[in-house]
């Protein structure tokens, strides 16, 4: 049988083809991104608790300033509505406006600071605290607590300054010499303390305008009120993952305290910041997870202590804005009531 | 005269024993070359910084229970009474109740320590790498679950089809000598 050249034509054709398809199977095959097939049951979706209510959001944001930090750790605000951000070996004070006023250069990371009435300047470092006047030189370093501190936040009153250490999981008395007081929150039975639970080092206190100290007892999901002696006041929060509480290990992460004895508070795990009322009932949410990357409020112990933390800070002004440092966009986001009266 | 030749004389019994010795000694040598030669051999392993917990470890693997189990730096846990990745998200009460538990195979142990602390051991007869109890740690909380391969049952194939399905690209080899990659707290 002869072979015509038709026939030999479209046999090369026909080979071509079948060597082609099986190339594209075979790629396909070897590409194709295989997903998994165990099942719902078998994966972590947090997602239903992640939405916020449109109902419940009270407020809007009118307002973004670049930190500049690679790193921004902690923000505070002064009596005068300065804005202090603390990140990268430096702290920058700005105006209300986000411009810069000055800069601060640090020898080490600053983890947290707090502002006096008189102007200056406490600076949490890891272990210790240093103090620095309103133009920026150093008047004080205080004592280290230990090499295994891990201090969160400091408050300052009239002559005290408060520190707290969540490795110590204790909260500091200081004057502003530095000369250590008292510590508050040790556990204590007969006093109905039980002691702050701070599995991650997040551990923050604020000073109210009623005199109380207000720390976060994070493990326990509650923020309790003390004395300057120590003595417990009062306690509220909620164990929940519904908006109206707090949920994971340790939350609430940071707290700031508003002009009218609200509280601001914001987690982590789900990012959120929200406003409670003085007596501690869940009143309306400023920000809900929507608003922030999905990596706000992971904290990552393995990045070393200058990039660990992702959670949200919060101070407010004399005004009652909220300015909210989000650690992902390097920002501090300003958030007013949507129905304020002007 | 029979019994005398069947008798070890001393000599006889010192060569024996230099031989004995020698061939000890042979062995070690080739023992240790050997393991030094394994020492550069590669095995499969998870980078836990890169793993997005996607739960492809579970159903990817080989073996027809994933080598992939999740593991736990107790060093970094917070003995959370609430850990995240041990309760589901809203979980009726803070106890043991199988409702209660996120991982689907009961594969975690809770164990009181003392008020309000607890620990969180692996039973790793029951896990099967899903990552679902790592996921609800890195939401939350410090990070200390993570995933492994444990090298007791993978059987290390040259192609290890986890390793293509991963989206990650945390699948990497690592050095036989040192064939987990551990999470550590730093600062």
């Amino acid at each position: 049988m002869k072979l015509s050249k038709t026939n030999l034509f479209i046999g090369i054709i026909i080979t071509v083809s079948i060597v082609a398809a099986v190339a594209i199977i075979l790629r396909t095959a070897m590409t194709t991104d295989r997903k998994t097939t165990i099942g719902n049951v078998f994966i972590y979706d947090i997602k239903e608790f992640s939405k916020t209510d449109p109902g419940l959001i009270k407020y809007k944001e009118t307002g973004k300033i670049k930190t500049g930090f690679q790193n921004p750790f902690a923000i505070a605000i002064d009596s005068g509505d300065r804005i202090y951000v603390a990140g990268d070996k430096s702290i920058r004070i700005l105006d209300a406006q986000g411009r810069i006023l000055s800069n601060i250069k640090l020898i080490e990371s600053p983890r947290c600071l707090n502002i006096a009435d008189d102007g200056s300047i406490y600076v949490g470092m890891k272990e210790h605290l240093e103090v620095y006047n309103s133009r920026g030189t150093r008047t004080a370093k205080w004592e280290s607590l230990g090499q295994n501190a891990v201090i969160t936040a400091i408050a300052v009153s009239g002559n005290d300054v408060f520190v707290a250490d969540a490795s110590g999981k204790i909260i500091l008395r200081y004057d502003k010499s530095g000369k250590l007081k008292t510590n508050i929150g040790k556990r204590n039975p007969d006093k109905g303390i039980t002691g702050f639970i701070v599995p991650s080092p997040y551990f923050d206190v604020a000073i109210a305008s009623d005199g109380l100290l207000w720390v976060v007892n994070p493990g326990l999901h509650k923020i309790e009120a003390y004395t300057y002696d120590g003595d417990l006041q009062a306690s509220w929060g909620e164990t929940s993952i519904e908006i109206k509480g707090f949920s994971g290990c340790c939350n609430p992460v940071n707290i700031a305290i508003l002009p009218d004895g609200k509280f601001v508070t914001c987690e982590k795990g789900i990012p959120r910041v929200k406003i409670y009322s003085s007596n501690g009932n869940f009143e309306s949410v400023v920000a809900g997870a929507e608003s922030f990357a999905d990596t706000v409020g992971i904290y990552n112990p393995s990045a070393g202590a200058e990039d660990s933390t992702k959670a949200l800070d919060v101070a407010v002004n004399s005004k009652g804005r909220i300015f909210i440092l989000d650690p992902v966009e390097k920002t501090i986001r300003v958030f007013w009531l949507t129905n304020r009266r002007t | 005269m029979k019994e005398e030749k069947d008798k070890l004389s001393r000599r006889d019994f010192i060569r024996s024993g230099i031989r004995g010795a020698c061939l000890l000694g042979l062995g070690g040598v080739l023992g240790l070359f050997y393991n030094r030669a394994r020492a550069n051999d590669l095995v499969w392993q998870i980078d836990p910084y890169k793993c997005i917990q996607c739960g492809r470890c579970a159903d990817n693997c080989v073996l027809e229970i994933s080598a992939v189990k999740c593991v736990h730096n107790f060093n970094m846990c917070g003995y959370c009474r609430l850990c995240t990745g041990y309760f589901n998200p809203q979980p009726n009460a803070l106890n043991t109740g199988a409702e209660n538990q996120l991982c689907p195979l009961g594969a975690i142990n809770r164990t009181f320590i003392e008020d309000p602390y607890y620990e969180y051991t692996i039973d790793e007869s029951l896990c099967i790498g899903c990552g679902k109890c790592v996921k609800g740690c890195y939401s939350f909380g410090n990070g200390s679950l993570f995933l492994q391969v444990r090298h007791d049952r993978c059987l290390n194939c040259n192609d290890c089809s986890i390793a293509r399905a991963c989206p990650a690209n945390a699948f990497k080899r690592v050095p036989y000598s040192q064939p987990y990659v551990f999470k550590e707290q730093k600062g």
